[in-house]
């Protein structure tokens, strides 16, 4: 009986560490009508792993090391398709439906007709480890990212916005005084 | 006669043989062969010294070597899995960073917009 009630406990344990990297398989179906695919697995061990690798020399994989300490997975994948309608709303269904769970909470959705960009971000704050997910789609194109764990936005985006591209500060366009009128 | 020629002479001048080596030679030759050592005893004789030395120095060098080197294969392949996933968590990073700067400035820029009206 205790061993059936051990193995329950482990069971249980077990699912509710992994239940915050979201499923992602149903698009795995996709990469076969994709001219361009991206994906990345990286679990607890291998980011433990990658986050060994990072040089505290170099300044954004310092940053990175730093940002993914608190970690516990990363899963991106990225799908780039030659036309539109390649993918389908109910493959990106299946995603927001597994974040419709507790714990999930969308923060931000943008949508833009003019070019029919959309992009969802959802933060998860109901379970210890916390996480983020991101839903970019638009007619060419489908990113998912899941992040498992405590991470900070913004030193995120920052490195999304500089990562490979050196800090350059541009002084800002002054606005030009009012011409005086010759009286 | 010159000193070359003395010395000639006295080193191929015939000297007969003692009287027993006939029959040493003879007795030698038609002994018995020795007895064939055990297994034990040939291996016995690494055993001493100064072999002793070159035996325990070879064991230890057969087996530090194979260790050695499948301990190497192990890290390289460690490192390699280190560096392929390094490069993994840097382009994931840069995905998931680049997709929600692209969210924040399109915030950003509606934000704006709003403003403005």
């Amino acid at each position: 009986m205790k061993i059936i009630w051990s193995l329950t406990i482990c069971l249980l344990v077990g699912a509710a560490g992994y239940a915050q990297a979201l499923d992602l398989k149903n698009l795995d179906r996709l990469s076969a009508k994709a001219s361009d695919t991206t994906d990345v697995t990286l679990d607890g061990s291998l980011l433990k792993l990658a986050a060994k690798f990072l040089s505290a020399n170099d300044p954004d994989q310092a940053k990175i090391k730093k940002l993914v300490a608190e970690l516990k997975g990363i899963y991106v994948k990225t799908f780039e398709f030659e036309n539109e309608g390649a993918y389908s709303e109910s493959d990106v269904t299946a995603i927001r439906s597994q974040l419709k769970s507790p714990g999930w909470s969308r923060i931000v959705t943008v949508h833009s007709s003019k070019d029919g960009d959309n992009a969802e971000v959802y933060l998860n704050t109901g379970g210890s480890d916390g996480g983020l997910a991101i839903i970019c789609a638009n007619p060419k194109q489908l990113t998912v990212v899941n992040i498992v764990g405590k991470i900070d936005l913004d030193e995120l985006s920052e490195l999304g916005g500089n990562l490979g591209v050196p800090k350059i500060d541009i002084e800002k366009e002054k606005p030009k005084p009012p011409k005086k009128e010759d009286d | 006669m010159s000193y070359l020629e003395d010395d000639l002479k006295m080193a191929l001048r015939r000297t007969e043989p003692p009287e027993d080596f006939a029959k040493r030679v003879l007795t030698r030759a038609n002994a018995p062969a020795p007895p064939e050592p055990a297994w034990w005893g040939r291996l016995a004789v690494l055993l001493r010294p100064p072999r002793v030395q070159w035996v325990a120095l070879s064991i230890v060098a057969s087996i530090i070597i194979p260790v050695a080197g499948v301990q190497y294969r192990k890290e390289r392949q460690l490192r390699a899995e280190g560096e392929k996933a390094r490069e993994q968590l840097v382009f994931a990073v840069r995905v998931a960073g680049s997709k929600l700067h692209h969210v924040q400035q399109k915030v950003l820029e509606m934000g704006r917009m709003d403003t403005r009206l």
